[in-house]
């Protein structure tokens, strides 16, 4: 495999294997993401999306193959590590904790102090820093998650996520909670962050979200990865009709 | 279990094929199997008891009226609940019949005595189920706070005697019947165990009540979609259950014509321990009425073989000559309650640890060289079902100026704090404000408070501790026990004692961290055996004369200075306060400021309520939530050895009765003051604060009220009902005005349904 245009990807991914006892998750999958790309991942439920990107955020351990985060290859063993190497994931329920202010959940577990002493002004600056960053617009950063609008929350997650300064975010079934109007600033911030040169993974199973703002799809069938198109020369039945029948030469080489 | 036929997961429906060798291969054959072998094990301990035909007969009596509640309890713990106010209504139903039958009292007929008895059983099962189910209050605090009250009720109705009333009246015999032995050679309430086992057998396993359990045990949000009325499905459990102990009751007193005040106690313990041993899972959907009852038989068995204790002989010299002794080894009290908590948590940790990891299997196919079974899938991870039915969102205050005052959470227990004070100021103004009265409030506040603020840090992270008050008197008794019977230094004694506390925690922490089991089971268990552990100390008695130094622990300051020999000079400002304040108060002091900053404004703090807020997201944020939550268990430990030093060198002396219901004040201190009971709320003003409330509650009950005629003091055995109440609506004001509004919305309900049973 050689660079594309010269740019190092910012994650590689080569021949995943992952199997649970006697099931096959995911079969010799390649995966690759340059910086500043949307991809989408689409694909039945079972097909294997969320293994992989659990394998690339540590969550899960490959069998076999090799990846690579901005060329350098890497042995995740938890979430930990991959979030020491730039990589964020976002999950589908957002994982806040909702008794808590909206500057605490974007420290979490990382609040910065002042000897032993929380230090309360610094984290609320810090967090009304990153909202701006972000666009997004939240009363107040002392405001109780909970009380937040399922769109604000998801908002809040990614803030954190921003936070760490990543080169990839993951995002699983972003829109899957959120409203229309929610939606449609997701995608915008979304855009936002591609501009700031994140490179970001979107799990999703409306492919109008990801024919709106994604520059490719890749397809996994059965642990298998069954067809790959760019967004502006593909269409959202074309892709659909991969989804259900596999792409023929592909399916023809992972059966 | 050592016994290898357990190779089958007791199920919903029957063993398979019904073949010799298939019945082999089920649960309850282990189970009896077990029982076997224990029996043998009783008849080499005390031939002359268990050898005989009579022993197996009194062992099925006594097994009867457990397995009688066990059938019940198998529905409640079926649905994911849990029923542990079984043996306060056991006794409550005793003590009904008692009171209405008695000549002394109403002198009803027996018929119309057993529908008394009847009457309160299905009372308490109702409140039980509307509690749990349509008031979303967690099956162990509702059915916990029901057994304090049953309790409560059962010592003010009695007034603490014994009633024993005559078996001669027009119906009586009928009745009396139920007890007794039959000319077939056994007691009748066998035939009444097999009667119930075999109904409700039937009703689990082969109707559509049954099913609808499993499945609501198994999913409930499944079920409710699958358009089974859960709510209903597990009041009916919670009917069942009360229904069963009420008749255990009546079976009681019928065959000791009579009813005592101490009916029934602990029968919880045995009644769940048998369910679990028989095969039922505490994470719903999984039991068998028939292991339930193997169950019970077999925990009555090990109970009555601890308990018989075996034939010693003892070789006495006297003078020049060698006399054999003949005499009896007995566990000494509180060794069975102990041994039973251990029981239940082993059997508790079998289902997850063994069953589902199927090691039974993987070994027996390691010898034979075949391929491993598979593992079943990790179910949720268990101590989730803690906070079954609930995971409820906070509702936002948006208010300025003085009335954002009341948008904290502190300040309701803050505003009771001062209108109880006001109340007892109005009742008797002679007596509440003046100092004595002040200084004694704030010394029974100590021992709450001291505790609340533990109770705070585990609360805050979504745990709970049942065992507060039995390690208390644990480390009560430790103490006294050492400085009494071991002539140990006062120093080392209460330091050896405060480990020995510790220890209670460690093992509560690694209990529901490593081994993953709810926090309210590893901790319920750890409430009998630190309760069995001290009373076996003690020998079950009053402990007291200790050296004056330790007593130190709770004297005024002045004398603790005096002792030092650096008493303050006899006019100085220091001197008047060291003579108003004990040491317990500056104990006290320190610990709530140290722990209530760390709690309020430093990384263990936001960690603790990260933790109670979204576990997992908390573990995906970095933080050690399992290390937050073992360290917050053992404090809470710590916290209760320190309260019950204090105690005993208070009191000057241990009594077995130490720490008891405290840990009814101290949970309903932190959710008054603030905490909720799932989690990621409270601080430890807060809880101090309703320490105050629960304190000022207390002692209005007790205030002596003069009236124009005369003077009126509630009875002392009330208190408790109360206190119990009280925790109850502290509970649901949580639940329903601090969390979710609810009341706002009631007319609404119908139309916007709100999701239940958020997924955590």
């Amino acid at each position: 495999m050689t660079d594309m245009a010269g740019t190092t990807p910012a994650v590689d991914m080569r021949e995943i294997n992952k199997s649970f006892g006697a099931i096959q998750a995911l079969h010799n999958v390649n995966f690759r993401l340059m910086p500043g790309e949307i991809l989408g991942l689409v694909g039945d439920n079972s097909a294997g999306k969320s293994t992989l990107v659990k394998i690339l955020s540590g969550a899960y351990q490959r069998d076999s193959g090799q990846i690579f985060v901005a060329g350098k290859e890497v042995h995740f063993k938890s979430p930990q590590e991959s979030r020491d190497m730039g990589i964020e994931m976002i999950y589908q329920d957002f994982a806040l904790c909702g008794n808590l202010d909206v500057a605490a959940n974007m420290f979490l577990g990382r609040w910065p102090r002042k000897g032993i002493f929380i230090d309360r002004r610094r984290m609320e600056a810090d967090a009304e820093a990153v909202l701006d960053r972000l666009k997004v617009k939240v009363n107040s950063v002392r405001q109780r998650v909970e009380s937040l609008s399922g769109g604000r929350q998801q908002s809040v997650a990614i803030a954190r996520a921003i936070s760490f300064d990543p080169k990839v975010i993951i995002l699983d079934e972003p829109t899957a909670n959120l409203s229309v109007m929610a939606t449609q600033q997701l995608l915008d911030t979304m855009l936002e962050l591609k501009s700031q040169g994140v490179a970001q993974v979107i799990i999703s199973h409306r492919l109008q979200d990801i024919f709106e703002v994604g520059d490719r799809v890749m397809v996994l069938k059965r642990g298998a990865a069954v067809g790959e198109r760019l967004v502006k020369d593909s269409s959202q039945d074309e892709v659909l009709r991969i989804i259900v029948q596999g792409d023929g030469a592909e399916e023809a080489l992972s059966a | 279990m050592a016994d290898t036929g357990v190779t089958r997961l007791p199920g919903a429906h029957g063993g398979p094929g019904g073949t010799l060798t298939g019945f082999m291969r089920t649960w309850e054959f282990g189970l009896l199997v077990f029982m076997a072998a224990t029996y043998l094990a009783g008849v080499m301990i005390n031939p002359k008891f268990f050898g005989d035909a009579t022993a197996l007969f009194s062992i099925l009596r006594d097994a009867a009226r457990f397995g009688v509640i066990a059938v019940g309890m198998t529905f409640v713990i079926v649905n994911k609940d849990l029923d542990l106010s079984v043996g306060s209504t056991m006794g409550l139903s005793a003590a009904m019949f008692a009171l209405a039958f008695d000549r002394g009292f109403y002198d009803l007929q027996a018929w119309q005595a057993v529908l008394v008895a009847v009457a309160f059983g299905t009372g308490i099962g109702l409140v039980n189920g509307v509690l749990v189910t349509f008031l979303r209050v967690p099956a162990f605090i509702a059915t916990l706070t029901m057994l304090f009250i049953g309790r409560g009720l059962i010592l003010g109705l009695t007034s603490g005697r014994n009633v024993a009333f005559d078996a001669d009246k027009v119906d009586g015999p009928l009745f009396f019947l139920i007890g007794q032995t039959n000319a077939l050679g056994f007691n009748n309430q066998i035939i009444i165990l097999a009667l119930v086992a075999t109904l409700g057998g039937i009703v689990l396993a082969r109707t559509r009540w049954g099913y609808e359990t499993y499945a609501t045990g198994g999913n409930i949000q499944a079920a409710g979609y699958a358009g089974i009325n859960t709510h209903w499905v597990r009041i009916r459990a919670f009917l069942f259950s009360s229904w069963a102990a009420t008749l255990a009751g009546l079976m009681l007193a019928s065959q000791d014509t009579g009813a005592t005040s101490q009916a029934g106690v602990g029968a919880e313990l045995i009644v769940i321990a048998s369910v679990i041993v028989g095969g039922a899972s505490i994470l719903g959907g999984r039991g068998r009425v028939i292991g339930s009852v193997l169950g019970a038989i077999l925990l009555v068995l090990i109970d009555r073989v601890l308990r018989e204790g075996f034939p010693i002989a003892r070789i006495v010299k006297i003078g020049d000559r060698e006399i054999e002794i003949l005499s009896m080894a007995r566990l000494p009290p509180g060794a069975v309650p102990a041994f039973l908590g251990m029981i239940l948590v082993a059997a508790v940790l079998i289902e997850p640890w063994i069953l589902r990891r199927k090691l039974i299997q993987r070994f027996v196919a390691r010898l034979r060289g075949r391929p491993m079974p598979m593992v079943e899938i990790e179910s949720v991870a268990i101590e989730s079902m803690q906070t079954t039915g609930t995971s409820l969102t906070a509702t936002e205050f948006h208010a300025r100026g003085m009335t954002k005052l009341f948008t904290y959470r502190e300040s309701a227990a803050v505003v009771f704090v001062i209108v109880l004070w006001l109340i007892g100021f109005f009742l008797r103004p002679d007596f509440w404000g003046n100092l004595d009265n002040s200084f004694n409030l704030l010394l029974a506040f100590t021992e709450i408070g001291i505790m609340a603020v533990g109770m705070a840090y585990v609360l805050g992270n979504g745990d709970i501790d049942l065992s507060v008050g039995a390690v208390l008197a644990l480390t009560g008794s430790t103490a006294a026990f050492l400085m009494k019977k071991a002539d140990m230094a006062p120093m080392i004694a209460a330091l050896l004692a405060f480990s020995v506390g510790t220890m209670a925690g460690v093992i509560n922490g690694f209990l529901s961290t490593k081994a993953k089991l709810p926090a309210f089971v590893a901790t319920l268990g750890m409430f009998y055996m630190a309760r069995g552990f001290g009373a076996w100390l003690s020998g079950g008695r009053q402990l007291s004369q200790f050296p004056p130094q330790f007593n130190l622990i709770g004297r005024k300051f002045y004398q603790v200075l005096d002792y030092w020999g650096i008493p303050p000079a006899p006019d100085s400002a220091f001197y008047a306060l060291s003579r108003a304040v004990s040491t317990q108060t500056l104990i006290l002091a320190v610990l709530a400021v140290v722990a209530g900053v760390v709690l309020w404004r430093t990384t263990i703090g936001y960690m603790v309520k990260a933790t109670g807020g979204n576990r997992r997201a908390a573990e995906y944020a970095g933080i050690n939530t399992d290390r937050v939550r073992f360290l917050s268990l053992v404090f809470v430990a710590m916290c209760a050895s320190l309260a019950g030093l204090i105690n005993i060198a208070w009191f000057r002396s241990f009594g077995p009765q130490a720490g008891a219901f405290r840990e009814l004040d101290v949970i309903a201190s932190v959710i008054i003051g603030g905490g909720s009971i799932f989690g990621g709320f409270g601080s430890v003003f807060g809880a101090l604060a309703g320490a105050a409330v629960i304190t000022l509650l207390r002692a209005l009950l007790s205030l002596q009220v003069i009236t124009k005629t005369g003077s009126f003091v509630m009875p002392q055995t009330w208190v408790n009902v109360a206190i119990g109440l009280v925790l109850i609506f502290a509970v649901l004001a949580d639940i329903w005005f601090r969390q979710e509004k609810i009341h706002r919305r009631l007319p609404f309900r119908r139309r916007a349904k709100h999701p239940t049973g958020g997924d955590t």
